[in-house]
């Protein structure tokens, strides 16, 4: 009768600590995910700032360096195909951002060239506007890297516990997903590749 | 499948090690708001604009710092003002409103460059319009006549006009009286604790509780060798002398914004 009594008391402490650790591990799972999803809103956020201004941008030039049409439509266009993708914020995965920041890089190349042609033109260097254009953008990009960088850390710790011991059974019992990182830097794309 | 998992670590130790390259200076220990790592300013013009912006901290809450190094250690100037701001936590958490001056002098060939960042709490009134505006005509006229001084201290008024305007909260010292009594109850309590154990351990007939006894004694004493090294206790160190010195970085955070220039 004792003994029977005895067992039920260890199997009842035993159920209610397994079931103490898969809801701590589980809940620091979805606390991390939530980290990570409201850093994505960050970078997007930064990203879309970027977008916002080039319109008035690409006019502003117009006014001065009409015939860089070919520039400029690059840049339109670059706009439009970086805008048209996003990223559901619950399927950051590595080829989803892979995407998203090839797109965003091409955007960055073409404005690049942009501002390169714009300083043949002394007039437009010289507009106000231009100039506060062109501390905006400055001041957007730093905010992109910035963000990039702060959502890199949140993924990385996510991720870290993601695959630690015992928090990677209870990640693969209920599904829960490798972030995936920015890559460095835009124009290290061209730097050769190192590949496994 | 061992392979890629050692791939995969050696990647993550290579991204952890990345960001955070380890020359951006440490926190400055006692805690200030001038640092004056390039010896741009007299001793007489450090404690002018340290004193200037200790009190502008005192009565606003917002903390504006001013850096001045000679090598930006292959950052960009704006990224290493950012990196700068964030890792000694520039600003209160709750405002995020932190302000990093950041010079590097004309050295010979090199140009000599400029950033001004700002936390997200002051992004609406200090925008990167305003922030490029400030470097155009408060700092590069006087940098390009080698008046360090005299531009930084100009830029500081301008910024903390500005600021001010934002947020003014009169920063409140009895905060740190709470802190230091709550540690005290905290090592009340701690003692309680400890003689608790004690006398549990000596009654006991059991050998393991003992044990149990000291163990919980180490627990105890760990906590505590731990707040004495933290920031807080420091940045007393810094609040001690003359009673009007500053009291430490408070954690704010950067997104990037502001703006930086060159001449």
């Amino acid at each position: 009768m004792k003994k029977g009594l005895i067992t039920i008391a260890v199997i009842a402490v035993i159920a209610l600590a397994l079931f103490g650790w898969v809801k701590n591990s589980y809940n620091g799972l979805v606390a991390g995910e939530e980290k990570v999803e409201s850093a994505w809103a960050q970078v997007e956020n930064v990203y879309q700032r970027r977008a916002d201004l080039i319109p008035n941008l690409v006019a502003t030039v117009k006014g001065y360096a009409a015939h860089e049409s070919e520039t400029l439509q690059a840049v339109i266009d670059a706009r439009a195909k970086a805008t048209g993708i996003t990223v559901d914020a619950s399927n950051l995965s590595e080829e989803a951002l892979a995407k998203y920041q090839s797109a965003q890089g091409e955007l960055s190349q073409a404005l690049g060239r942009l501002i390169a042609v714009s300083e043949a033109y002394p007039d437009l260097k010289a507009n106000e506007n231009f100039k506060d254009l062109q501390a905006q953008l400055e001041g957007t990009e730093n905010r992109i890297s910035t963000e990039r960088m702060k959502f890199n850390e949140t993924a990385q710790g996510y991720n870290t516990n993601l695959r630690s011991f015992p928090t990677n059974i209870i990640a693969g019992l209920f599904n829960f997903e490798k972030k995936g990182y920015f890559k460095a830097a835009e124009g290290a794309e061209n730097a050769p590749k190192v590949e496994f | 499948m061992r392979i890629k998992g050692f791939i995969l670590c050696l990647l993550l130790v290579l991204g952890i090690s990345m960001p955070g390259r380890a020359d951006i200076p440490d926190r400055p220990e006692p805690q200030r708001l001038v640092n004056d790592y390039a010896g741009l300013f007299s001793e007489a013009q450090k404690a002018e604009l340290e004193r200037m912006l200790v009190e502008f901290d005192d009565s606003t809450s917002n903390q504006l710092t001013v850096v001045t190094v000679s090598d930006l250690e292959g950052y960009d100037v704006g990224d290493y003002a950012v990196r700068l701001g964030l890792k000694w936590g520039v600003g209160s958490k709750d405002f995020n409103n932190g302000i990093v001056v950041l010079v590097k002098p004309k050295d010979g060939n090199s140009r000599g460059r400029v950033s001004i960042k700002v936390g997200y709490g002051l992004e609406g009134i200090l925008p990167d319009i305003t922030c490029n505006r400030i470097i155009e005509n408060d700092m590069i006229p006087h940098f390009r006549d080698n008046d360090y001084y005299g531009g930084v201290r100009d830029a500081c008024i301008t910024l903390m006009k500005y600021a001010k305007g934002e947020i003014s909260v009169k920063r409140d010292r009895s905060q740190e009286e709470d802190l230091i009594t709550l540690m005290l109850k905290l090592l009340v309590f701690m003692f309680l604790l400890y003689v608790l154990v004690r006398v549990v351990g000596k009654h006991s007939d059991n050998d393991g509780n003992l044990g149990g006894g000291s163990g919980g004694r180490r627990v105890i004493i760990g906590p505590m060798g731990g707040w004495g090294g933290s920031s807080r206790g420091s940045s007393w160190g810094g609040g001690g002398f003359g009673g009007g010195g500053f009291g430490g970085f408070g954690g704010g955070s950067f997104g990037g914004g502001g703006a930086s220039g060159s001449w």
